[in-house]
């Protein structure tokens, strides 16, 4: 592994904290989802890294390209059942859906 | 090595931003110039393919599909964040990069890595004859998300 893979692998930890935090702190659904994106993103980065350091590329691309695709789909559903917890409660508040909460 | 570096730095800013951004829309346009950011490096690491998807879909689509949902849910959907987290976001940013830069390098250099020879083909043949089997699980996640969202937006009937 060259000296480049760790540069990469250390923004992507960044990346990753940045998400995290986003996840932990933020209480607005869509911030939550923005957060749980940029995690998405440092994921990609790893992997075209790692592909990109081995020489494997044309691996690391494809499994990007289907890690993007099934991303989309999580992001229409995700997003369709925000408006949908909309509709129900009229704000965005994480904490105004706690009716399962024990 | 140094246009690499300055792009990565610009993706953890702008996505740092999109965090950190009170106005959602603000936040949308600046996870899509991250996005185009990451596009450019899988461009630049030879990667044309992953950084199309990337510009195309997750800088353009989602974003769209993000900028339609803040529009839907404008009224009322607004929500207070404590100041407390934004304000203490630099202080942990800050934590991190030190662990970031001293402890890092050295657990990702424990990790032993297996002998790996560099591929030949195109792009095509990796895609299509190489991994087949997790296509298929791609397309019932398409299909999966395709379905949940009908089932999310279908009409009511009222009695």
């Amino acid at each position: 592994m060259n000296s480049l893979w760790f540069v990469y692998m250390g923004f992507a930890a960044v990346l990753l904290f940045v998400g995290i935090y986003c996840l932990l702190t933020m209480k607005n659904l869509i911030k939550l989802f923005i957060g749980v994106e940029i995690v998405s993103k440092a994921v990609s980065l790893v992997l075209a890294a790692t592909g990109f350091a081995r020489q494997n590329i044309l691996v690391a691309q494809a499994l990007v390209v289907t890690y993007i695709v099934i991303e989309v789909s999580l992001v229409a559903t995700a997003l369709a059942i925000i408006i949908n917890i909309y509709r129900h409660t009229n704000s965005l508040d994480v904490r105004k859906i706690a009716k399962l909460k024990g | 090595m140094i246009l690499q570096i300055a792009l990565l730095a610009g993706l953890v800013l702008f996505s740092a931003a999109a965090v950190l951004f009170k106005d959602l829309i603000r936040s949308a346009v600046c996870l899509a110039v991250a996005s185009l950011l990451l596009g450019i490096i899988f461009f630049r690491m030879g990667a044309p393919y992953a950084g199309a998807f990337e510009i195309s879909v997750v800088a353009g689509l989602i974003t769209v599909l993000f900028i339609l949902t803040i529009a839907l849910t404008r009224v009322g959907g607004d929500v207070k964040e404590s100041k407390i987290s934004s304000l203490a976001f630099p202080l942990f940013f800050v934590i991190f990069l030190a662990i970031d830069f001293f402890v890092m390098k050295s657990i990702v250099t424990k990790i032993s890595s297996l002998p790996g020879t560099p591929e030949t083909g195109s792009f095509g043949e990796v895609l299509w004859n190489r991994r087949t089997l997790d296509l298929v699980g791609q397309i019932a996640i398409i299909f999966a998300g395709v379905f949940s969202v009908l089932a999310l937006f279908r009409k009511r009937e009222h009695k």
